[in-house]
């Protein structure tokens, strides 16, 4: 009878709102040119938006402006107009309005669109993240579990790997601007992670693994690199996650129930 | 929304109904309106313009004669509207207070009374929800002393001064079934726990008070072991008939909603006209009575059988002349999907894997849903995911589709 007000575009702007103090951090360290870049990135996923919108009636969601706002952060630097417009093109139409939009996909655009700029386009350098980026992580990770968008379970999950990591002699201090926010822009993203709670501490745990192996492992790689790569697997495998979980409960719910 | 951990969600409905003063407010008419999709065939027992006591059989079902259904008051029977092929569409009763009360005579069998008392229909039986065959042998009553609808009256107090009578209700239950779970609100336990009746105190928070919660985590009904709920006032009830041979002639009600200036609590007959219940409560302008909670209830004109709130609201607004741009930026044929969050989570209370079962339903996947536990639930049990999700189609629909469909496949 009565109706509530939490569907996906609410979702949607609670997401944004959790990420807000890293957006402002971000722009007040970058100024004019990071503006610039996430007007640009805005423009291109927003035009893709409103095209679905026109051609397949498919409603446009606000969650193309943490899709911008990602690929603005983490993008890397001095690629051509043409190399950025393709590679948002292929990240947000093919991994995310594709599928039916927002909600629909199964990888998070972003995660994609880098990945794809990595395997496309490796001579051209990762950005370096300021490192006042990382304290501003930690208030949009709050907000988003507070507001219920970010699983808690995921974020500690990987918090306390990452901790554990550190506490036996991994070295991620150069990294931990990248590492944090790729957390909550990419792998925090409630659509593309894992939705059953044992598969949440899975997912947080699984990203501070791969991160753990990489910045031990992969010494030529810069670090908002290797965060993303951690990104890409941990979303791919998080559909293994949730069944993993899924089986668990159903053989324990017919040990108790028969 | 807050808390991390929290399992449930709070639900604000305003006015709260206010328990302090209980007045007994039983309605000049009485009705019991069937849709002709529900095919509820009934072979009357009294005549148009009859006068019927408080309890006496008014009409039997056609396919389960066993089962009879009685008067809620003493009264005239002012209609007896019957489609075609006796499909009841409803039945209209006008209050009569010298027709006094009928007495039930008690064949010493439990099942026999329940049966020709009417108090047969307040079980509910899982799988599908429908009242019980008369012959069946349920693996586990839960009796709901519960209730954590928004709005809903605290049961404790529909028993208060009944202990008694519930009891011997319990104890009559408990001759039943091998299983008997009392599920109540935190507080004294409301009889002693003994090896056949289980008590399980509830978190305050909706959706645990809803039977279908925990039947799903404590006992999951399956077709060939189906589980029963029923309100605690209804036990009571059957102790109070157990002794005096007689149905009581109130229930615990309250009136709540956006629509009311003040909310409040009756004791009413079944059955009731909720335009009498809320008068002298309801601002002006337009309104709509719900019965039923405002998460799960339907609209009606009457309190339907199972009914213990009603809800007044405003009528539901109408925005449909909107730009069609504006209308393809909010949404579109195909419905939004789902996303998960916290909330949606808590929804379900916490235990379910939600997503899965969710997804299973939208995709019509009964094998899937019937592993997560659909056939626990009924469509009652998704009204709070579908209060926090504002999802379309509704959740609720979905399951009530995929139960039918899978019944249909049990009965072929």
């Amino acid at each position: 009878m009565m109706r509530g007000i939490w569907d996906r575009e609410t979702v949607a702007v609670l997401l944004l709102a959790a990420l807000l103090p890293v957006g402002v951090t971000w722009l007040l360290a970058g100024g004019t040119d990071a503006l610039l870049r996430l007007v640009f990135f805005l423009v291109v996923a927003g035009a893709w938006h409103v095209v679905w919108m026109l051609a397949r009636a498919q409603p446009p969601s606000l969650a193309g402006i943490v899709t911008a706002l990602a690929l603005a952060m983490l993008a890397p630097q001095d690629l051509g107009l043409v190399a950025l417009l393709l590679s948002t093109s292929f990240g947000v139409v093919i991994a995310e309005l594709a599928f039916g939009g927002w909600g629909r996909n199964v990888l998070n655009p972003a995660t994609v669109t880098l990945a794809f700029m990595g395997f496309g386009y490796p001579a051209a350098p990762w950005p370096d993240l300021p490192v006042q980026l990382w304290w501003a992580a930690i208030p949009a990770a709050l907000l988003g579990a507070i507001l219920g968008v970010m699983s808690a379970r995921l974020l500690l999950g990987a918090a306390l790997t990452l901790i554990a990591a550190s506490l036996l002699g991994a070295d991620l201090s150069d990294a931990l601007p990248a590492i944090t926010i790729t957390l909550v822009l990419l792998v925090a993203d409630p659509v593309a992670s894992a939705s059953t709670a044992l598969g949440r501490w899975l997912n947080g745990v699984l990203y501070g693994a791969f991160i753990t192996l990489s910045v031990e492992n992969w010494h030529d790689a810069a670090p908002v690199q290797l965060c993303v790569s951690a990104a890409l697997l941990t979303s791919l495998a998080a559909p293994l996650l949730d069944e993993a979980a899924l089986l668990l409960w159903l053989q324990r719910r017919k040990r108790r129930h028969g | 929304m807050g808390n991390l951990w929290a399992r449930g969600l709070s639900v604000p409905v305003l006015p709260a109904p206010r328990e302090a003063e209980i007045a007994e407010r039983i309605t000049e008419e009485a009705a019991l309106t069937a849709e002709l999709s529900d095919d509820l065939r009934i072979d009357p027992l009294v005549a148009e313009g009859a006068m019927v006591a408080q309890g006496a059989p008014l009409f039997r079902l056609h396919r389960q004669p066993e089962i009879v259904v009685t008067a809620p008051m003493a009264a005239r029977v002012a209609r007896l509207d019957l489609a075609p092929g006796r499909r009841l569409r409803d039945i209209t009763l006008f209050r009569e207070k010298g027709e006094g009360r009928h007495r039930h005579a008690l064949p010493g069998d439990l099942r026999a009374t329940l049966l020709a008392s009417g108090l047969w229909t307040a079980f509910r039986s899982r799988p599908f929800g429908r009242h019980p065959a008369p012959g069946e042998i349920p693996a586990a009553i839960f009796v709901m002393a519960a209730d954590t609808r928004p709005g809903a009256p605290d049961p404790r107090l529909a028993l208060a001064g009944r202990a008694e009578a519930f009891a011997r209700g319990m104890a009559a239950l408990a001759t039943l079934t091998e299983r008997l779970i009392l599920c109540q609100s935190p507080g004294d336990p409301l009889v002693d726990p003994s090896d056949r009746l289980t008590v399980l105190t509830l978190p305050g928070l909706h959706p645990h008070g809803l039977p279908g919660m925990q039947i799903h985590r404590h006992f999951p009904a399956r077709p060939e072991a189906r589980t029963w709920d029923i309100a605690a006032e209804e036990v009571a009830a059957l102790g109070t008939l157990l002794e005096t041979g007689h149905l009581p002639e109130t229930r615990l009600v309250t009136v709540t909603g956006t629509a009311l200036r003040e909310g409040a609590t009756f004791r009413c007959q079944p059955w009731a006209d909720l335009r009498a219940l809320s008068r002298g409560l309801v601002r002006p302008g337009p309104h709509r009575h719900v019965s039923g909670s405002v998460l799960d209830g339907r609209e009606a004109r009457w309190l339907r059988p199972r009914d213990r709130q009603v809800s007044v609201m405003p009528p539901a607004s109408r925005d449909d002349d909107r730009h069609w741009f504006l209308s393809a930026l909010r949404g579109a044929r195909r419905p939004l999907p789902l996303i998960p969050t916290a909330a949606l989570e808590q929804a379900l209370g916490g235990d379910i894997p939600t997503m899965p079962l969710l997804r299973a339903l939208s995709t019509g996947d009964a094998e899937a849903a019937i592993r997560l536990g659909a056939l626990s639930l009924l469509p009652e049990d998704l009204t709070l995911a579908d209060y926090v999700t504002c999802s379309e189609p509704r959740l609720s629909r979905l399951l009530a589709g995929l139960l039918a469909r899978i019944e249909a496949e049990e009965a072929a």
